[in-house]
């Protein structure tokens, strides 16, 4: 186990079956290492969500494990979420809370004490940048202004891992911009990220190395560059187009 | 034109499967009920002209009275049993009789006859429940009238071959009979009519089913809104993946719901107590205590037992909701899963407000009680008439439903199921409809 510390998360053989004999996801392997940004990338259906609740703990798989921090999702999931946020593609937050209060009551969850909840929610508010806006109901808030409360709040308890099913979605490209920035500043500081995405562009700009997922299969895994080299292309998207495409002749 | 699409479009959206599946089962329960209704109404009638009388005096006159009640006249045929009492004590006499009610004539009858009096009568009726078509035959009246018509009849044909009738006589001939009524509640007996006795407790015949209902309503959709929002809204999904037991997410959601519904009990207890009491008041104060030593006022004790009754069955819908809320696929499937809890309330309270369920027929009764909330609606009446075997048994029922229950719960809880259970009732339809549609192409 010490010599693989350097991950922070190992995925080893995941596999999920909704229903018998159709496979959601299958035989996915990767690992994620420490202060390193992954992105699962693909089309819809592919299973990205899959994995992601998988590794969050959401779902049991059907085969294989993953370890994240040391820990196995199948013999010590409470370990796990110790470890990691998660933040849901599309989620809401509590209409009738205030962001503060959403804030403050996600805190009381992922904190060991008082102080260090404080200290979470003064992070928590300044990374969503709602400004007086906290103190309104989340009822009143638009679509991106959720998100960046929910990315806060992913963000200010500084997990080892931070799982973000489709980050930027219902972000403009000034906030989608700051999020990845933001990201990129906190794996800079150690923190390891587990992204999915359909957008190419934002992947090929924030992540250190992508899975490129599709009918439940992880088809290709490499840095950004390695993968241009191999396909020889411009592009992130001409890879995807093409490891798809050669994927689906044999 | 336009407005007849939209028009079909509205009613394609708000007849749905549920809606119509809604319908049929008010259908079924209406003319269920109608059903067990007329069956009672039957009873009722078959019970007047099943006389049960006591001959204490014993006369020729008397023996004439109950041969003119067996025999009234144009054909009428009443169907009357002459018993004897081994006691005074009514309630055990109208069992060992096997009887719902009795007329008992006592000594002097004939001598107060005789000497113009009105004569006394005694009327013993037993009162089993506070529903409405339950105490339709408690009939004093009828018996009152039965016998009057007896004894005027004798008297006649005595005094008419006597000669001419004074006007002392004919002003008897008015109203020869009084009747004293004696009710007879579980073990105990007053003389009080059994009518001022359900009056005072309708109320509270009433009352106690709506608490009832509404306290399952309101936990229930609470739960089931609290339950299928956090999953379309995925805060669920945020919640279960941040280090908290799943089993404190679960029973966190459970006692809170709980701590709202005992909060509405009380204050609807307490609105209610206030309002019977102000109705109560007045001219049938004299009957308080008679109501009470009949042990149809509650007691602590009591009120007790059927807050321990009313907390099951609230955790059993609250559990029962979960599960349907954590099924909701969108806010619309959330709204129409109450419906399960909903039928199983509305059968038993429409049933407890009507009528006796303890006299339906074995199969419908049967059916009745596995409703687990019925016992609920009875609980009240259960302990006031002191059908105590029926409360526990109740009781009983509904703790091993709730194990039941709650152990589903968890597991769909503390499992993924939570996350791949769901349930859309018109999904099925539109996945056929598209593939008619790619058909056609
Ligand atoms: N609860 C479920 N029950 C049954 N099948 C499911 C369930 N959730 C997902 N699936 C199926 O599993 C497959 C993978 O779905 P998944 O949500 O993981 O895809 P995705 O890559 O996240 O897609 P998207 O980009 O649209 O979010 C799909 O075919 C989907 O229909
Ligand atoms: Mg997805």
């Amino acid at each position: 186990m010490e010599t693989q510390s350097n991950n922070v998360l190992e995925v080893r053989g995941l596999s999920k079956q909704y229903k018998k004999g159709v496979y959601a996801s299958q035989d996915v392997t990767f690992e994620v290492r420490k202060g390193e940004i992954f992105a699962l990338i693909g089309p819809n259906g592919a299973g990205k969500t899959t994995t992601i609740r998988m590794i969050a703990t959401l779902l049991k798989a059907t085969e294989g494990d993953a370890v994240v921090a040391g820990h196995s999702i199948l013999t010590e999931p409470e370990k796990v979420r110790q470890n990691i946020t998660y933040l849901p593609d599309e989620a809401g937050a509590y209409k009738t809370m205030t962001g503060r209060g959403y804030l403050e009551f996600m805190a009381g969850i992922y904190a060991d004490n008082k102080a260090q909840a404080a200290e979470f929610v003064k992070t928590g508010c300044e990374i969503c940048e709602l400004g007086d806006r906290l103190d309104d109901k989340i009822g009143s808030y638009s679509r991106g202004m959720i998100r960046k409360l929910l990315l806060a709040r992913a963000i200010m308890s500084k997990p080892a891992l931070a799982i973000f099913d489709e980050p930027t979605s219902g972000l403009d490209i000034i906030n989608a911009l700051e999020i990845r920035r933001m990201i990129k500043d906190l794996a800079a500081q150690g923190m390891s990220f587990l992204l999915s995405s359909h957008n190419m562009l934002e992947i090929e700009y924030v992540s250190d190395r992508v899975g490129i997922i599709a009918k439940g299969h992880l088809l290709e895994v490499g840095t950004p560059a390695e993968l241009k080299e191999k396909y020889n292309t411009q592009n992130l998207e001409e890879v995807f187009e093409k490891v798809v495409m050669s994927n689906e002749v044999c | 034109m336009k407005f007849v699409n939209l028009l079909r479009k509205e009613l394609k959206e708000m007849l749905t499967p549920q809606t119509i599946l809604t319908l049929v089962i008010m259908v079924i329960i209406l003319s269920v009920a109608g059903d067990a209704m007329s069956g009672v109404v039957e009873d009722a009638a078959e019970e007047i002209s099943q006389i049960t009388i006591c001959d204490q005096d014993d006369t020729e006159f008397t023996r004439s009275v109950i041969a003119l009640m067996e025999n009234p006249g144009d054909g009428v045929q009443n169907e009357v049993t002459e018993v004897e009492l081994q006691s005074d004590d009514y309630a055990e006499e109208l069992e060992r009789l096997d009887t719902k009610s009795l007329i008992i004539i006592p000594e002097g009858f004939t001598q107060q006859v005789n000497s113009g009096q009105q004569a006394e009568t005694i009327f013993v009726s037993q009162m089993t429940s506070l529903s409405t078509m339950a105490n339709i035959s408690t009939g004093s009246d009828v018996a009152l009238s039965i016998i009057e018509d007896a004894v005027k009849s004798a008297l006649y044909s005595d005094k008419i071959t006597e000669g001419q009738l004074t006007e002392e006589e004919i002003s008897q001939l008015e109203a020869p009979v009084t009747i004293s009524e004696t009710t007879v509640v579980g073990n105990k007996s007053a003389d009080v009519s059994a009518t001022i006795l359900y009056s005072m407790c309708q109320m509270q015949g009433m009352f106690v089913p709506i608490i009832v209902y509404l306290l399952i309503m309101y936990s229930s959709q609470m739960i089931l809104n609290a339950v299928s929002t956090e999953k379309l809204d995925k805060t669920l999904e945020t919640l279960l993946s941040a280090p908290v037991s799943r089993l404190a997410v679960l029973s966190s959601k459970m006692l809170s719901a709980a701590i709202v519904a005992a909060i509405y009990a009380i204050v609807f207890m307490f609105g209610m107590n206030n309002m019977m009491s102000g109705l109560t008041m007045g001219d049938t104060s004299e009957y308080t205590e008679v109501v009470e030593y009949l042990g149809l006022s509650l007691s602590v004790g009591q009120y007790v037992l059927v807050g321990i009754q009313m907390f099951t069955t609230i955790l059993i819908s609250l559990s029962i909701s979960l599960i349907l809320g954590a099924l909701a696929k969108d806010a619309k499937s959330g709204q129409t899963l109450i419906m399960p809890i909903m039928i199983a309330a509305i059968i038993p309270y429409l049933l407890s407000l009507m009528l006796d369920i303890k006299t339906l027929s074995p199969v419908l009764r049967f059916i009745v009680y596995a409703i687990p909330f019925t016992h609920t609606f009875m609980a009240s009446e259960n302990i006031m008439f002191g059908n105590m075997t029926i409360y526990w048994g109740g009781l009983i029922y509904q703790i091993i439903v709730l194990i039941v229950c709650m152990s589903f719960a968890i597991r769909v809880f503390t499992s993924d199921k939570i996350f791949t259970m769901s349930l859309s009732v018109g999904q099925k339809k539109n996945k056929r409809q598209t593939r008619s549609l790619f058909a056609r192409k």
